[in-house]
C-alpha cells in the first residue's frame, strides 16, 4: 500500500523514553541487505536497476513480437500463403500487436522514464520505490502469463482490439482470450502504479530551482504520458472486467441476444486506445527533443511550445477516439465532430516537427547514431502524421480503414516514430547506463538497415491499402491483386523482403551490444561523450546508487550546458568554461551529509507473483485461485508490516560505524 | 555527414514519397479505392484527391527543410551557435499555416459527411446481412421495390448483390453473429454490419459490371474468405434478373443424374440450404432449418445458385478462368446478357466446387469439427464435411447446375 | 565520493517537496483521479444498459428506495465521523481518533451489510447476475463500489490497530487524513450512484 512507503527514521514507543531504530520498529521479517550478487536484482528498489530490468524484459518481448511479425510477412509473401493456418495467423497478429504495444513500447518507455526522470529532475529515487519494483514485476509476470497461452491451447485470436461479440466464448472457445484479458489486467496494474509514482516524483521531488518550465523535455513528455495512463488505464480495466465477467461468469455485457450493444466495447476500448497511441509516441518525442538540441549545439527551439503542445496533445487526445470507428455506424454528426477534432490534433503534432527542424536550423550539426535515429524519426513520423491527416477526413477514411493503408500509417508512426525514438535513446544514453559507448560503425549499419527495411516493409503497404487489400487477412488472392508488374503481389513481396532487412538491422543492434560489452578493445566512454545539456549527465557513468552526492540547485533550462559554457558579454561568443569532469567535481566537493536511500524489499516480487497465480486459478481451477488470493493477502500483510530499513550490520560493505550506526558507506554500482 | 550518406538520406525520403506516386502502377486492381465507379465513391474521391495532394506538398516541404538543415548546418567547424530559445512570431506563423490548411480541409469534409449520409432520395432497398463467413441479400417486396422494380415477392440471395445501374440503392446492413463490414471500394466506403443494429449504406453505380469487395472487419477464422461482389445491370437486364429470381422451381427430369442429385440434396443439404419450391416425395414443401445446425442460424439460399458466378462467401469462382474472364471483363454494353446466362456445364469450375463438396472445412477454415460442437452450443460455424461419395458428388454437381 | 554517508530506509516524506504536499497525499489524490474514470466507465455501462431487462425484473420493480436511502444515509454519516477522526488525529488525540475510526468502520460495515441484504433480496426476486443486461451492469457497478467500501473498512481497522500500538510510520495525522480522502471519495461515488441508479427512473 502506498500509505506506508516511507516510515520515519525513529519511532517513539509510548511509555518509554527510548527510541526504537527503524530496522526494529515494525514487521515480521527483516528487510534484505544489499549484495552484489544476482539476487540483489530480485529485491532491488533502485530506479536505475529497475529501469535496466524494464529495458531487458521489454527488449526480449520486442524480439518475440518481431518474430511474430516476420511469420506474418512470410505468410503474406505470396498468394494463398501456407506458412500459418488461419487459426495460427489470427493468434499471430493478435499477439504481435499486443506484445509490441503492451510488452515492448510501453515498458521500454517506462525503462527510460524510470532510469532518467529522477536523474533529470535531480532526485535520488522515485517517490515510491517499492511500488516501482512492484510495477516492474507485474509487467514481467503479466507478459509471461500472457505468452504462456501459446503453450496452453493457443493464444488470443480476436485481434488486439478484441471487438465484441467475436471475443465471447461462443466465437473464441479456447482460453486464449482469457489469458489476454487477465494478462492485460496485470500489466495494467504496472502502468497505473507506475503513472502515480512518476507523477508524484516529477511534481514533488524536483531539485531546488527546477521549476516545471526548467524540466528537461523528456521529463515533460513522461509527465504528460503518465497523466494519459492514469486516466486511460481505468477505462480499459473496466472494459476488461466486463469481458472477463462475460467469459468467466456468463454476464451478458456483449450478448446481443440479451440486447447488448457491441459498440459499447468499441467506445471503451478506443477511449483507452487513442490516448494509448500518444502514450506510445510521446516518450520518443521526448527522447528526440533531448537529442536534437545536443547534436545541434542549440537549445530546443520553442521549448515552452513543445512542452505545452505535448500537453495539448494529451488533452485533445481524449476527444478523438471515435475516429477509429468512422465505419462502425455512428451518425453523421458524431462522425463530423470526431473528424474535425482529429484534424485539430494535427496542429500540436505539426508544431513539434516544426520545432525540431527549427532546432537544427542554424545549428552546428553532428551526425552520431543517436542523431541519425532522431532525424529518422522526424522524417518517418512526418509521413505517418500526414497519412494520419488523410484519414482524419472521415469519408476518405471509410475507404482506408481496415486496409493496409492504416497498417502503413501506424507503423510509420509507431515504428518509424516511437521505435526509432527508442533506438535513438539506446545509443544516446548507453554510455550513461553502461559506461561504454555503442560502436558507431555498427550503429550506422543498424540505422541504415532499419531505415531501408522499415520503408521497404511499410512503404508499399500504403499502395496495398489504397488498392484495396484489407488487413487481418490470413491469405490474399491473385484474383483481387490487379494486373501489371506492380500489382499487389509485387508489393506484398517487397514488404516481406523488407521485413527481413528490418530484422537484420535489429540483429546489428544486438551484435553491437554484444561487441561493445565483450570486446576488450572498447574503452570506457568519456564522462560526457555527446557534450550534453541536461541534468542526468551531471552524474557519474553509471550514476552512483544515490545519483547525486549533493543535490544541485538549478538556475537554467539546460543546466548542465550552462555550467559548462558561458557567453562572453562583449563578443557574444559562447565559450567552454568547464569540462564535465570539472562540473561534477565541483558539485561533489560538498556532498550532502545524510543521504537516505530506501532499503531493498522482498515483497514487491512476492505480491506481484500472487497475481498470475490467481489468474491461472480463474482459468483452470478455483481452488488455485483461492490459494493465490491467500498468498496475495499474506504478502500484502508482509509488505505493510515490513521494517523500515535493513538491519544495520547487513550492509555490503559492512558498516563503518559513524552516525549512530545506520549511515553506511556504499560501494558504487559497477 | 559526408555527401554520400546525405544523398542516401534525400534518396530515402524521395523514395518513400515515390512509392505513393507509384500506387497508380498496379493496373485494374478490382478493389482500387482511387477508381470510383459511382456517385458516392466519386464524392469521396473528389475529397481525397486534393487532401492527398496537400499532404504530399507539405511532406515535400518538410523533407526539403530537413534535408537543407542537415546539409547547410552540418558541423563545418563553425562556432557554437547562439543559444536562442525561439522566435515567437515565426512560431505563431508556423502554427497558423497548418490551422488554415486544416480549416480548408475541414469544410468540404463536413459537407461530404452529411452528403453521404443522405437517404431521403433512395430508390431501392436491400437488406444486407453478414454472418460467418458470407453475405445474404434480401430484397423486400414492398414500397418502391415492388412498385418500380417489380419485386413482387422477397428475393433472397447471397454472395453477389445485383442492382440496377444509376439507381440510388440503400443497403440496410446488419449481422447475425459478429461484426463484419460491407465494402465495395469502387461504389462507396465501408460500413460495419453490427448485430442488433441496422446501418444505412448507399450504393450507386454508373456502369454495368462486377464490382469486387471484401469483408473489412475482422470476423474470426475465415475473415480472409468472406468476399462479395456487387453486380450492376442495365435496367432491362435487371428486370430480367428479377423475373428469373421470381420464377418457380422446376424439378430435374426424372431418371437423369440431376434427379439423383436432387435426392442427395434433399438428404444432405436441404436441412440448411433452402431451395424455394423443392418438395418431398409426398409433395410437401421442404423448409430448411439452419437455425438448428449453425450458430448464425442461416445458410445461403441456393435456389438460383448458378445465376451467380462465385460461391462459398464469393471466395471461389463457379466459372472456369476463361469463362470468368469473358464475363468479368466484358464491355459494359455486353455485360448484362453474359452475366444473365449464368453458369453452364462447360463453363463450370468443377475443381473448386467438387473440392468444396468433398470437404468444405478443408478448403475454407471453419469451425465444423463435429467433436468440438459442445464448445459452440452444439452448432457449427460454417459448413461441415458431409462425407459424400464421389458418385453422390457427381449427382449433386449435375443437380446444382440446374439451379438457375 | 567514497566518504559519502548513505543510509537506507530512512525518511524522505518529511523532507521538503516541490508542491508542499507530501508524496503520500499527492499520490492518493492522483490515485483517486484515476478511480473517477473507473467508476465513470462502470456508471456509463449501467446507464446504457439499465433499461435492457429482457425477461427479468425492471429496476423500479425491485428497488426499495426507503431502504437504500437509509443505508445511504448511514454511509454519509460515516463521512462525518471520518472528519471527526481526522480532526482528533490532528489534535494528537489517540483515544478519540480510534473511537471515530471505529465508528466509521462500523457505519461502513452497516452499509456493506445492507448491500449484501439488498443483493440477496434482489436475487430472490429474480434478478441474477446473468439475468439481463440490467442485472449484470447493476451488480457490477454496485459490487465494485461495495468492494471499495470493504477495502476502506479493512484499512480503517488496520489503522485502528496501528494507532493503538503506535506503529504508524510517518505522520499519524497525515495517514489518517489520507485514508479519510479515500473514504470521502467512496462516499461521493455512492452519492452519484444512488442518484443515477436509484433515484432517476429507468
Amino acid at each position: 500500500m502506498a500509505i506506508i512507503e516511507r516510515p520515519s527514521t525513529e519511532v517513539a514507543v509510548p511509555g518509554t523514553p527510548t527510541v526504537v531504530k527503524p530496522s526494529e520498529a515494525l514487521g515480521v521479517f527483516k528487510r534484505p541487505a544489499a549484495t552484489s550478487s544476482w539476487k540483489d536484482w530480485l529485491v532491488t528498489v533502485d530506479h536505475k536497476k529497475l529501469g535496466i530490468m524494464y529495458g531487458v524484459a521489454a527488449f526480449f518481448f520486442f524480439i518475440v513480437g518481431g518474430l511474430e511479425a516476420v511469420l506474418i510477412r512470410l505468410q503474406l509473401m505470396g498468394p494463398e500463403g501456407k506458412v500459418l493456418s488461419a487459426d495460427q495467423y489470427n493468434q499471430m497478429f493478435t499477439m504481435h500487436a499486443t506484445t509490441m504495444v503492451f510488452l515492448f513500447v510501453m515498458p521500454m518507455a517506462a525503462a527510460f522514464a524510470n532510469y532518467f526522470v529522477p536523474l533529470q529532475i535531480g532526485a535520488r529515487d522515485v517517490a515510491f520505490p517499492r511500488i516501482n519494483a512492484f510495477g516492474f514485476w507485474c509487467f514481467l509476470f503479466g507478459g509471461i502469463f500472457l505468452n504462456t497461452s501459446w503453450f496452453l491451447g493457443g493464444a488470443a485470436d480476436g485481434g488486439w482490439f478484441m471487438y465484441a461479440p467475436n471475443s465471447s466464448t461462443l466465437f473464441s472457445p479456447t482460453h486464449g482470450i482469457d489469458f489476454w484479458v487477465l494478462g492485460l489486467q496485470i500489466t495494467g496494474i504496472a502502468s497505473l502504479t507506475g503513472s502515480i509514482n512518476l507523477i508524484v516524483t516529477i511534481l514533488n521531488m524536483r531539485a531546488p530551482g527546477m521549476k516545471l518550465m526548467r524540466m528537461p523535455i523528456f521529463t515533460w513528455m513522461v509527465l504528460v504520458v503518465q497523466f494519459l495512463l492514469l486516466f486511460a488505464i481505468p477505462v480499459i480495466t473496466v472494459a476488461l472486467f466486463l469481458l472477463s465477467f462475460q467469459r468467466s461468469f456468463d454476464a451478458t455485457f456483449f450478448d446481443v441476444a440479451a440486447g447488448a450493444d457491441p459498440l459499447l466495447w468499441q467506445h471503451l476500448f478506443w477511449i483507452f486506445g487513442h490516448p494509448e497511441v500518444y502514450i506510445l509516441i510521446l516518450p520518443s518525442f521526448g527522447i528526440v527533443s533531448e537529442i536534437i538540441p545536443v547534436f545541434s549545439k542549440k537549445p530546443l527551439f520553442g521549448y515552452p511550445i513543445v512542452a505545452l503542445s505535448g500537453a495539448a496533445i494529451g488533452f485533445v487526445g481524449w476527444g478523438v477516439w471515435a475516429h477509429h470507428m468512422f465505419a462502425s455506424g455512428l451518425g453523421p454528426v458524431s462522425v463530423a465532430v470526431f473528424s474535425l477534432a482529429t484534424m485539430a490534433i494535427a496542429v500540436p503534432t505539426g508544431v513539434k516537427i516544426v520545432n525540431w527542424v527549427m532546432t537544427m536550423w542554424g545549428g552546428k550539426l553532428t551526425f552520431a547514431t543517436p542523431m541519425l535515429f532522431a532525424i529518422g524519426l522526424v522524417v518517418q513520423f512526418t509521413i505517418g502524421g500526414l497519412s494520419g491527416v488523410t484519414h482524419s477526413v472521415a469519408p476518405s477514411d471509410t475507404q482506408q480503414t481496415d486496409t493496409y493503408y492504416i497498417v502503413a500509417h501506424f507503423h510509420y508512426v509507431l515504428f518509424g516514430g516511437a521505435i526509432f525514438g527508442l533506438f535513438a535513446g539506446f545509443y544516446y544514453w548507453w554510455p550513461k547506463m553502461f559506461r561504454k559507448q555503442l560502436n558507431e560503425t555498427l550503429g550506422k549499419w543498424n540505422f541504415w538497415l532499419m531505415v531501408v527495411g522499415m520503408n521497404m516493409t511499410f512503404g508499399p503497404m500504403h499502395i496495398l491499402g489504397l488498392q484495396g487489400q484489407p488487413r487481418r487477412m490470413q491469405v490474399w488472392t491473385e484474383a483481387r491483386a490487379g494486373e501489371g508488374f506492380f500489382n499487389l503481389g509485387f508489393w506484398n513481396m517487397i514488404a516481406s523482403l523488407g521485413s527481413l532487412i528490418l530484422s537484420l538491422g535489429i540483429l546489428f543492434f544486438i551484435i553491437n551490444v554484444v561487441y561493445t560489452h565483450k570486446s576488450k578493445k572498447v574503452a570506457i566512454a568519456p564522462l560526457d561523450p555527446w557534450d550534453a545539456r541536461s541534468l542526468e549527465w551531471m552524474t557519474a557513468n553509471p550514476p552512483v546508487e544515490h545519483n547525486f552526492d549533493s543535490i544541485p540547485t538549478i538556475d537554467h533550462l539546460d543546466e548542465f550546458f550552462h555550467r559548462k559554457y558561458e557567453q562572453d558579454p562583449n563578443t557574444h561568443e559562447i565559450k567552454q568554461v568547464a569540462s564535465a569532469e570539472e562540473v561534477l567535481a565541483d558539485m561533489n566537493a560538498h556532498p550532502d551529509e545524510h543521504i537516505h536511500m530506501p532499503s531493498r524489499s522482498y515483497w514487491p516480487i512476492l505480491v506481484a507473483l500472487a497475481l498470475p497465480i490467481i489468474c491461472y486459478g480463474l482459468i483452470y481451477n478455483r481452488m488455485l485461485m483461492a490459494v493465490g488470493a491467500a498468498f496475495l493477502l499474506l504478502t500484502m500483510f508482509g509488505w505493510a508490516m515490513e521494517p523500515a530499513t535493513a538491519p544495520d550490520d547487513d550492509f555490503d560493505p559492512p558498516a563503518s560505524g559513524e552516525d549512530g550506526g545506520h549511515t553506511k558507506e556504499l560501494a558504487p554500482l559497477g | 555527414m559526408n555527401t554520400k550518406s546525405r544523398r542516401r538520406w534525400l534518396g530515402g525520403a524521395s523514395a518513400a514519397l515515390g512509392l505513393l506516386v507509384l500506387a497508380g502502377c498496379a493496373k485494374d486492381a478490382p478493389q482500387d479505392t482511387w477508381q470510383p465507379a459511382g456517385a458516392n465513391a466519386e464524392k469521396i474521391d473528389n475529397l481525397q484527391q486534393p487532401v492527398f495532394l496537400v499532404a504530399g506538398i507539405v511532406g515535400v516541404i518538410v523533407f526539403l527543410a530537413v534535408g537543407w538543415a542537415v546539409f547547410r548546418y552540418r558541423d563545418r567547424g563553425q562556432g557554437i551557435p547562439e543559444q536562442t530559445h525561439g522566435k515567437p512570431a515565426l512560431e505563431i506563423t508556423l502554427t497558423v499555416i497548418p490551422v488554415l490548411i486544416l480549416i480548408g480541409v475541414a469544410i468540404p469534409t463536413a459537407s461530404t459527411i452529411f452528403d453521404l449520409a443522405k437517404t431521403d432520395d433512395t430508390e431501392m432497398i436491400v437488406n444486407v446481412t453478414g454472418q460467418q463467413w458470407w453475405w445474404e441479400y434480401d430484397y423486400p417486396a414492398n414500397g418502391d421495390n415492388a412498385d418500380r422494380y417489380g419485386i413482387a415477392a422477397p428475393i433472397v440471395t447471397s454472395g453477389q448483390l445485383v442492382i440496377p445501374e444509376n439507381t440510388k440503392v440503400l443497403l440496410r446492413v446488419t449481422s447475425r453473429d459478429v461484426i463484419h463490414s460491407y465494402w465495395i471500394p469502387k461504389l462507396n466506403g465501408k460500413k460495419d454490419s453490427v448485430p442488433g443494429r441496422v446501418h444505412p449504406l448507399r450504393l450507386e453505380a454508373s456502369q454495368p459490371g462486377i464490382y469486387a469487395g471484401q469483408c473489412t472487419e475482422f470476423c474470426g477464422l475465415s475473415h480472409a474468405y468472406m468476399r462479395m461482389e456487387t453486380v450492376v445491370l442495365s435496367r432491362p437486364d435487371f428486370d430480367a434478373w428479377v423475373a428469373n429470381q421470381l420464377s418457380s422451381y422446376t424439378p430435374p427430369a426424372e431418371g437423369t443424374l440431376a434427379a439423383e442429385g436432387e435426392s442427395v440434396f434433399i438428404a444432405q443439404c436441404a436441412r440448411c440450404h433452402q431451395v424455394n419450391g423443392l418438395t418431398n416425395s409426398d409433395g410437401s414443401l421442404i423448409v430448411s432449418a439452419p437455425e438448428q445446425y449453425v450458430v448464425s442460424g442461416a445458410a445461403p439460399n441456393l435456389t438460383y445458385l448458378m445465376t451467380r458466378n462465385t460461391f462459398a462467401g464469393a471466395s471461389w469462382d463457379l466459372l472456369t478462368p476463361a469463362c470468368r474472364e469473358d464475363v468479368w471483363n466484358a464491355d459494359p454494353s455486353e455485360f448484362g446478357p453474359k452475366y444473365l446466362a449464368g453458369v453452364s456445364e462447360p463453363c463450370l469450375n468443377q475443381k473448386d466446387l467438387r473440392e468444396w463438396l468433398r470437404n468444405a472445412p478443408e478448403k475454407k477454415p471453419m469451425y465444423a469439427d463435429p467433436t468440438k460442437l459442445q464448445e459452440t452450443d452444439g452448432k457449427y460455424r460454417g459448413m461441415p464435411a458431409l462425407g459424400l461419395t464421389e458418385d453422390q458428388i457427381d449427382a449433386l454437381v449435375a443437380y446444382l447446375l440446374e439451379l438457375k | 565520493m567514497a566518504d559519502t554517508a548513505v543510509a537506507h530506509g530512512a525518511d524522505h516524506g518529511a523532507h521538503h517537496t516541490s508542491t508542499g504536499l507530501s508524496n503520500n497525499k499527492l499520490g492518493m489524490w492522483i490515485f483517486l483521479g484515476s478511480e473517477c474514470l473507473l467508476f465513470g466507465g462502470l456508471i456509463s455501462t449501467y446507464m446504457l444498459y439499465k433499461g435492457r431487462v429482457g425477461e427479468g425484473p425492471q429496476p423500479d420493480q425491485i428497488y426499495d428506495i426507503p431502504f437504500t436511502s437509509v443505508s445511504s444515509f448511514v454511509l454519509l454519516m460515516s463521512s462525518l465521523t471520518m472528519v471527526l477522526a481526522v480532526s482528533a488525529a490532528h489534535r494528537n488525540d489517540d483515544r478519540n481518533t480510534n473511537l471515530w475510526l471505529t465508528v466509521t468502520a462500523i457505519l461502513g460495515a452497516t452499509f456493506v451489510g445492507g448491500q449484501v441484504y439488498e443483493f440477496t433480496a434482489f436475487y430472490r426476486e429474480g434478478l441474477g447476475f446473468t439475468t439481463s443486461l440490467f442485472g449484470s451492469s447493476f451488480y457490477t457497478l454496485t459490487g465494485f463500489h461495495g468492494v471499495h467500501v470493504t477495502v476502506g473498512i479493512i484499512m480503517l481497522m488496520a489503522l485502528v490497530g496501528m494507532v493503538r500500538r503506535n506503529r504508524i510510520p510517518g505522520s499519524k495525522a497525515e495517514t489518517v487524513e489520507m485514508i479519510g480522502l479515500y473514504w470521502h471519495f467512496v462516499d461521493i461515488v455512492w452519492i452519484v450512484i444512488f442518484t443515477l441508479v436509484y433515484l432517476i427512473p429507468a
